[in-house]
């Protein structure tokens, strides 16, 4: 039986109200194209990790999003995310974060290719309506400008 | 996760923030990432959400969960 979370993240919000969660306003379905191994494939990270050298993200309400290189090479990764859950990942972000694991199973041939970039953002937010109309459109052009056929989003 | 409608997702049964298993294990990491993408093929539905039958403890162990839960009511 899984843990269920929602019961202790409306503790975690209180004095606040429980944050409610909501279905997107459009169907968010779109066919799979291309098998993994000729896709290129992008990680979606809320845990508002950066790069060390890049502009912090600002608890809670921040909308703004990191373009990180997809080089695991490319250097330290912070997380910025205040959620209770952080102690352990900020001590090891690949965790949520796979990039390492990405490029090796593209090295194998098991994906087609790493997107240039992957994209971070801030999970928790409760403005729902900027996050479909402005935060999200700003991603899926990210996805496109880099030519990406499958985005893995990884909650955090 | 079927509250928020995504397109298609894959349900890890680990404890939220190790999505890909316990920190600096890069063959785990791997190995969740690579039957996560096998997943995808399966997946022709909106909505869908597929359970590989991943589990924290190799002996199948929830005592994780507690832990967790502790963690978790320290983000105030």
């Amino acid at each position: 039986m899984p843990v269920e979370y929602l019961p202790i993240m409306a503790s975690n919000s209180a004095p606040k109200p429980p944050r409610v969660l909501t279905a997107p306003a459009k169907p968010s379905w779109h066919p799979i194209a291309k098998p993994v191994d000729r896709s290129r494939v992008a990680i979606l990270t809320s845990a508002a990790l950066r790069l060390a050298h890049q502009q912090p993200f600002i608890p809670r309400e921040d909308l703004s999003f990191r373009l990180v290189s997809s080089d695991p090479s490319a250097g330290a990764l912070v997380i910025d995310h205040h959620s209770g859950i952080g102690s352990v990942p900020k001590q090891d972000p690949e965790i949520v974060f796979p990039r390492t694991a990405l490029a090796n199973l593209v090295g194998r041939g098991t994906v087609g290719a790493l997107s240039p970039v992957h994209v971070s953002f801030m999970g928790g937010l409760r403005k729902h309506r900027e996050i479909e109309t402005e935060l999200a459109p700003a991603i899926a052009d990210e996805l496109a400008k880099a030519q990406v056929d499958l985005a893995l989003l990884v909650p955090y | 996760m079927s509250k928020v409608t995504p397109p298609r997702a894959v349900f890890v049964d680990h404890p939220v923030g190790r999505t890909f298993g316990p920190p600096h294990d890069r063959a785990r990491n791997e190995a969740v990432l690579t039957r996560t993408l096998a997943e995808l093929a399966n997946m022709t539905q909106p909505g869908e959400i597929r359970d590989p039958g991943f589990q924290w403890s190799a002996d199948g162990s929830r005592s994780w969960e507690e832990e967790l839960r502790a963690e978790m009511l320290h983000d105030r």
